[in-house]
């Protein structure tokens, strides 16, 4: 197709101008006369019986205008995909199924009214066990999760599938060899920047329901929404807005849709409801868990015979969208690569845990990543390239697949030679370098399927207003994607207009016709194709007008740059505003269905989709062996896009797509206790932040399909599906270590890195007395301790109470601070940087009834250097960490600290956050932190959840009853260096050094009325210094870290200091090392000796044993770069 | 408490209740919108503005800390009808997706520019750590920054 002139073509994406300054409005930027806010009361337990619910003393509360409850749904439920799965109300009904499912909720004038009313609704539960993991499900003495109308297929069964397809015992009959694996995964979140959230305003007078909405899919939302209020589907209009990233986890119903609408119908006023960030992770956007077994039987050619894969899908409480994981996984599975014959089985189970909804890719990304490992093995097993065995069996035009799909256009193996040579294939396959390996794999995707029980239509209209303006109106979503360009781009080629001369209207269900929303990669494809019938039409209806007017037949006028010639007569001409008050205003519909086939109910076969998407990715990694980490240094991505409308929105795609492979091959991972998310924040959850961003070069190809709107295909979605399994391919190459779990963290990679090295530290655990006890009571804990402590103790927890609002006091001076008045009634708290009480009040960790704001008091700010006797740096304690990173005297003296707070936290917090702050921080344990009530948060009748739980984050050394280790980075390399707090109280001043400010992680010896006026360090000639860290993630916590500190004489050591953090409740000395190095010139055997013995004593948690070698390691680096700066 | 303090060159004066985030008052007060909510704990950056210069979290300061103080959100980052260098590359980089970030980021790489007329790309990741995307994969966001400093971007074209 040549003579494009919009399509193809790199255009700036519509809206830019908007958001670009900021003006762009989001649901949360809605704001209507009269709003109302809503707060959801969400479930405590994941599995009870509802007795009550008593809303008394919550309407009686001021401000309280609305509270609904299971009730006012009567007995209406979710369609999503109907029949059986139909199994969520909007409100918990009987029974609750998962910890923070939604049981009522309420409207008032301010959200903390509204929050403290859901506080105030009393609801009685009747506790159930529940079953937590698919396996525990389907034992057949499982709880019941659901009765027998939705778990179909058996106890917390809601699907069980399986199905043959071909000649398998024949194709058996000929395999060189099987080879068979199992691979598993956790549950990974879309994570949207926008939380979900939704504007509902009922007009009672007309009975019409508006809803400005955080959605992909506005024809779902006006559906399940006018269902579930009891409406008819025209009385109820979704509204254009702002959608702040999508990924899938606004492609369905979210649970804030209805209840801001029947809150609003009961309130008769508009309400806002926005989900904060954990809702986010609690409350059903997230992907599934899967276990992959995969059964190859491969031909001595090496023809894949036979592709045997059998899966088990945690589907959580409820059914949303997961049956057509199903579907995803099973067509991956049967179609990727030439398959002779193939045996899919999948069981969808039914667990008390947040219900997964959709996420990019639909679980295709890990499905892939399991097929691509396996292919990687087969490869080594027939003694071949793994990149040309791939190419010897990719998929190609013309073949049809065991599902019976018939592939047309298909790139596959073009984009496979892509990436090897983008990647430099046969030079790093052959002689990488140490610790380096690449990788490659591919992908398959339908663009076009039949997805929805609606099968896969589009409406578009396209319209020529009265004063010459292009509108395309869509109810398809711009989430983000650049849709709203490229179908733009795709009426401007049709009509013969500039891209900027079209304005594209997405979402309004009042002013578009009908279309499925924006999921699946379906927008290009399939809306693409219906806005190209749009223009056509209205280009034929101008053209039509204009030859009435111009007395000339339609052939002779031509359309081009927005404006219409007549050929023969060219005086003729007219401009869109010319146009349109030639033939006034028009406008046309277009109209396009796939002609994809629907799959066998029982097998799932048949022509699924339009045509289907074909890509490759090559991976090259590092891996350090001394922290695990993995880092992605470059990826090469070659996709089969048909026709990249928009080169740089296609672009955009897929350097998006891959990093947030990348989050799932690496980082990203929701961690339970109890079924109860213990990570659902950006914390502890680690999404890729910008540091993980790799060098991504690309090649489009274009294979012009037929039925594409001008060629393209889907290509948006796909651009994540072959991310994990590259680099997983990678790592091996790297490590000769085949990982079978996601994701691929230092923890675990270090871990495996020692197995395979036979390493194992000597960590004498008897060395500390107190091992031998806790070591007995972690032995008695799972059965006897912590069940007793849990079960009886944790009634008699004393849990901070939430929604106070302290007040925040400023005193001028340290005199006046400490003559604030208190009594043992009032919980003052001093406040500097705030980053980690303002977090911890919401964290439910905190209540105190007043803040004593220090950052205006002068003595606690600032650096000097005093010379009284000794000199010392003297920093205020209120000083930010910023300012000391900045501050020359610092870096003159102390470079150590400079590059310790440079590894603290991010550029915003460091701003803000103070060193004293950082030393007095709470801790970090995940369990306390989600207000578990555990021994610290809710005292001594109370377990720690982390002796069972997952625990690597957690202390290897002297974890007694609290695991939770220190996590200031400041602390060990404050202890190292020998600097002191100067503290002030009512009684005067005292010093104490800080390696023993500590009583335990987060707690110090500061009594009452006591503050930290500043941080004195010694000045001491002849030192050298050096801190290493290692957090997870960029900005991360650390989960290791130590800090020397050497003085020198006559090229020797005369003294030592070394202090672990973040392995222990309080920064650890190595006493042993310290003696083992003290006298020597730190030679790199001796430093080698006696970094091992900094983990004697010892004794890990059973996840985290990384630490152990992970403490070696960063001490050994440590002690090196202080003797490096001996000199 | 009543607070007096300079907003994108504007003087305002504003009651404050007790325990008010700098961020209600932007968002909700005076209807600066731009600046946006992503999580609240000061863990992915949306909320990012300048307070005399340097970039912080908006929704980690109480309010009454600026008094006397100046403060820049991306309503104010442009000059008039000229968007300000950084805009203008996130533009021409096609480094917004969703724009929900684009605010905060916006912010960031302002703040880190105005201090580092030359960062390299470790400069740019150490500065923009604090600001989550979730849609571009920050490649883009790379180039317009380098770009916006008068450097060659890296360039991902496509091969």
């Amino acid at each position: 197709m040549t003579g494009l002139r919009e399509v193809g073509k790199r255009r700036p994406q519509a809206g830019i101008e908007t958001r670009i300054r900021g003006g762009a409005i989001y649901t949360q930027d809605v704001t209507l006369p009269g709003m109302l806010y809503g707060a959801i009361l969400r479930s405590p337990h994941s599995h009870a019986r509802i007795a009550s619910i008593d809303v008394t003393a919550a309407a009686a509360l001021p401000g309280v205008q609305a509270i609904i409850t299971a009730e006012d749904f009567k007995n209406r439920r979710y369609y999503h995909l109907g029949g059986t799965y139909s199994d969520r109300r909007p409100l918990a009904k009987d029974k609750v199924r998962f910890w923070g499912e939604e049981v009522a909720a309420v409207a008032a004038t301010s959200l903390s009214i509204a929050e403290r009313a859901c506080a105030l609704i009393a609801v009685e539960y009747d506790v159930l066990a529940p079953a937590l993991t698919p396996q525990d499900a389907l034992r057949p003495d499982a709880p019941e999760i659901h009765g027998k109308d939705n778990a179909v297929a058996g106890r917390n069964l809601a699907v069980r599938f399986s199905a043959d397809y071909g000649d398998i015992a024949g194709a058996m009959a000929k395999a060189h060899f099987v080879l068979e694996d199992e691979f598993a995964h956790g549950i990974v979140a879309p994570c949207c920047m926008e939380t979900n959230g939704t504007v509902a305003r009922f007009n009672p007078d007309a009975g019409t329901l508006e809803l400005w909405t955080a959605t992909q899919a506005p024809y779902f939302i006006r559906k399940e929404v006018a269902h579930l209020v009891a409406l008819d589907e025209h009385k109820v209009r979704v509204r254009s807005v702002e959608i702040g990233g999508g990924f899938g986890g606004k492609s369905k119903v979210c649970e804030q849709e209805a209840l801001a609408a029947m809150l609003s119908i009961k309130a008769r006023h508009p309400v806002k409801i926005t989900l904060n960030r954990r809702d986010e992770f609690v409350s059903g956007k997230t992907d599934h868990a899967k276990r992959i077994r995969i059964r190859t039987a491969v031909a001595e050619d090496g023809r894949i015979l036979n592709r045997n894969v059998s899966v088990q899908i945690d589907n959580g409480a409820y059914t949303a969208y997961a049956p057509t994981y199903v579907g995803a996984s099973r067509q991956r599975t049967t179609c990727l690569y030439r398959i002779e014959s193939a045996h899919y089985d999948c069981d969808l189970v039914y667990t008390n845990k947040v219900p997964g909804g959709q996420y990019r890719g639909m679980g295709a990304p890990q499905t892939i990543w399991a097929i691509e490992s396996h292919m990687d093995d087969i490869a080594k097993r027939l003694n071949r390239d793994p990149l040309e065995y791939r190419i010897s069996q990719a998929n190609q035009p013309g073949d049809v697949t065991p599902l019976k799909w018939r592939i047309s256009t298909c790139g596959l193996t073009d984009c496979l030679q892509n990436v090897g040579k983008m990647i430099r294939w046969d030079e790093k396959r052959n002689s990488p370098a140490p610790l380096r390996g690449v990788g490659v794999a591919s992908m398959i995707h339908p663009s076009g399927g039949v997805i929805y029980q609606e099968g896969n239509f589009s409406n578009s209209r396209v319209e020529l207003t009265g004063d010459g303006q292009i509108i395309v109106h869509t109810q398809t979503a711009d989430t983000g994607t650049w849709q709203n360009t490229t179908l733009a781009q795709v009426a401007a080629e049709t009509l013969g207009v500039n891209t900027s001369d079209v304005s594209v209207s997405h979402m309004d269900t009042d002013q578009a016709p009908d279309d499925l929303g924006s999921a699946a990669s379906r927008v290009t494809f399939v809306t693409g194709n219906a806005t190209l019938h749009a223009a056509e039409h209205l280009r034929a209806k101008i053209l039509t007008g204009l030859s009435q007017q111009w007395n000339c037949g339609v052939e002779d006028i031509l359309i081009e740059n927005a404006v219409a010639r007549h050929g023969t007569e060219p005086h003729r001409t007219a401009d869109l505003t010319e146009i349109a008050r030639l033939v006034g205003p028009l406008s046309a519909d277009g109209f396009f269905t796939t002609p994809g086939e629907r799959p066998d109910p029982k097998t799932g076969e048949g022509n699924y989709a339009a045509t289907y998407v074909f890509g490759a990715q090559a991976a090259e990694v590092e891996v350090d062996r001394d922290t695990g980490r993995i880092t992605v240094l470059r990826m090469a991505v070659a996709q089969d896009v048909g026709r990249a409308l928009n080169p740089t929105a296609v672009e955009g795609q897929i350097y998006g797509g891959v990093l947030q492979g990348i989050g799932m091959a690496l980082l990203e991972e929701m961690v339970f206790e109890e079924g109860r998310p213990v990570n659902a924040s950006f914390l502890d959850y680690a999404v890729p932040r910008i540091g993980s961003a790799p060098k991504i070069d690309i090649s489009l190809v274009e294979t012009n399909d037929p039925l594409g709107p001008y060629g393209a295909k889907a290509g948006a979605e796909p651009t994540i599906n072959a991310t994990i399994a590259a680099i997983a391919n990678a790592v091996f190459h790297a490590t000769g270590i085949r990982f079978k779990t996601l994701p691929m963290s230092p923890d675990r990679v270090l871990a495996a890195l020692e197995e395979r090295d036979g390493k194992k530290p000597a960590l004498k655990p008897w060395k500390r007395v107190y091992n031998a006890e806790v070591a007995a009571v972690r032995v008695m804990y799972p059965g006897v301790v912590f069940p007793a402590l849990r079960k009886v103790g944790t009634k008699f927890a004393r849990l901070p109470e939430k929604s106070k609002t302290p007040r925040i006091l400023v005193p001028g001076s340290i005199a006046e601070l400490l003559e604030f008045p208190s009594n043992k009634d009032t919980k003052s708290r001093i406040v500097a940087g705030g980053t980690d009480i303002f977090v911890g009040m919401k964290q439910g960790i905190y209540a105190p009834d007043q803040l004593l704001d220090v950052t205006r008091l002068p003595d606690l700010q600032g650096i000097s250097l005093e010379r009284e006797s000794a000199p010392v740096l003297r920093i205020g304690a209120a000083t930010s960490l910023d300012s000391v990173s900045r501050n020359e005297l610092a870096a003159r003296y102390f470079p150590a600290l400079v590059s310790c707070i440079n590894l603290i936290a991010t550029a915003q917090i460091r701003r803000v956050a103070t060193v004293a702050g950082d030393l007095c921080q709470e801790k970090r344990c995940w369990f306390f932190r989600s207000a578990f009530p555990c021994y610290k948060l809710g005292g001594s009748t109370c377990p720690c959840f982390a002796v069972l739980g997952d625990n690597r984050h957690h202390s290897i050394n002297g974890a007694k009853r609290c695991a939770a280790p220190n996590p200031s980075d400041l602390a060990p390399l404050l202890s190292a260096l020998n600097a002191r707090v100067k503290v002030i109280g009512k009684t005067g001043i005292r010093y104490i050094p800080i390696e023993e400010l500590y009583l335990w992680s987060g707690l110090t010896k500061l009594e009452k009325h006591e503050l930290i006026e500043a941080i004195e360090i010694p000045i001491v000639p002849d030192t050298s210094s050096a801190f290493r860290k290692f957090g997870l993630r960029q900005g991360d916590f650390a989960e290791a870290s130590v800090a020397v500190l050497a003085e020198w004489s006559d090229h020797r050591v005369r003294s030592i200091r070394i202090f672990a953090g973040a392995v222990s409740p309080l920064p650890m000395r190595a006493i042993a090392a310290e003696a083992l190095l003290t006298g020597t010139r730190l030679e790199p055997s001796l430093v080698s000796a006696a970094a091992e013995t900094i983990v004697e004593g010892s004794l890990p948690l059973h996840d985290n044993e990384y630490k152990v070698p992970l403490l070696i390691n960063l001490t050994r680096q440590a002690l090196l770069a202080a003797s490096s700066h001996s000199a | 408490m009543r607070i007096d303090f300079r907003i994108n060159g504007i003087d305002q004066s504003i009651e404050l209740s007790n325990d008010e985030m700098l961020v209600n008052v932007i968002r909700e007060r005076l209807e600066l919108r731009g600046t946006k909510i992503g999580c609240g704990n000061g863990e992915c950056g949306a909320c990012t503005v300048l307070v005399d210069g340097d970039a912080v979290c908006s929704c980690l300061i109480p309010a009454h800390r600026v008094a006397g103080r100046s403060i820049t959100t991306i309503e104010g980052i442009a000059k008039e009808n000229e968007l300000s260098p950084v805009q203008a590359a996130f533009v021409r980089h096609g480094a917004v997706q969703c724009g929900f970030c684009t605010s905060g980021m916006i912010m960031s790489a302002s703040a880190l520019l105005a201090v580092n007329l030359k960062p390299t790309e470790a400069d740019i990741s150490h500065a923009l750590a604090g600001n989550i995307c979730r849609c571009t994969g920050y490649r883009q966001i790379i180039d317009a920054v380098l770009d916006a400093s008068g450097q060659t971007p890296l360039g991902h074209e496509p091969s």
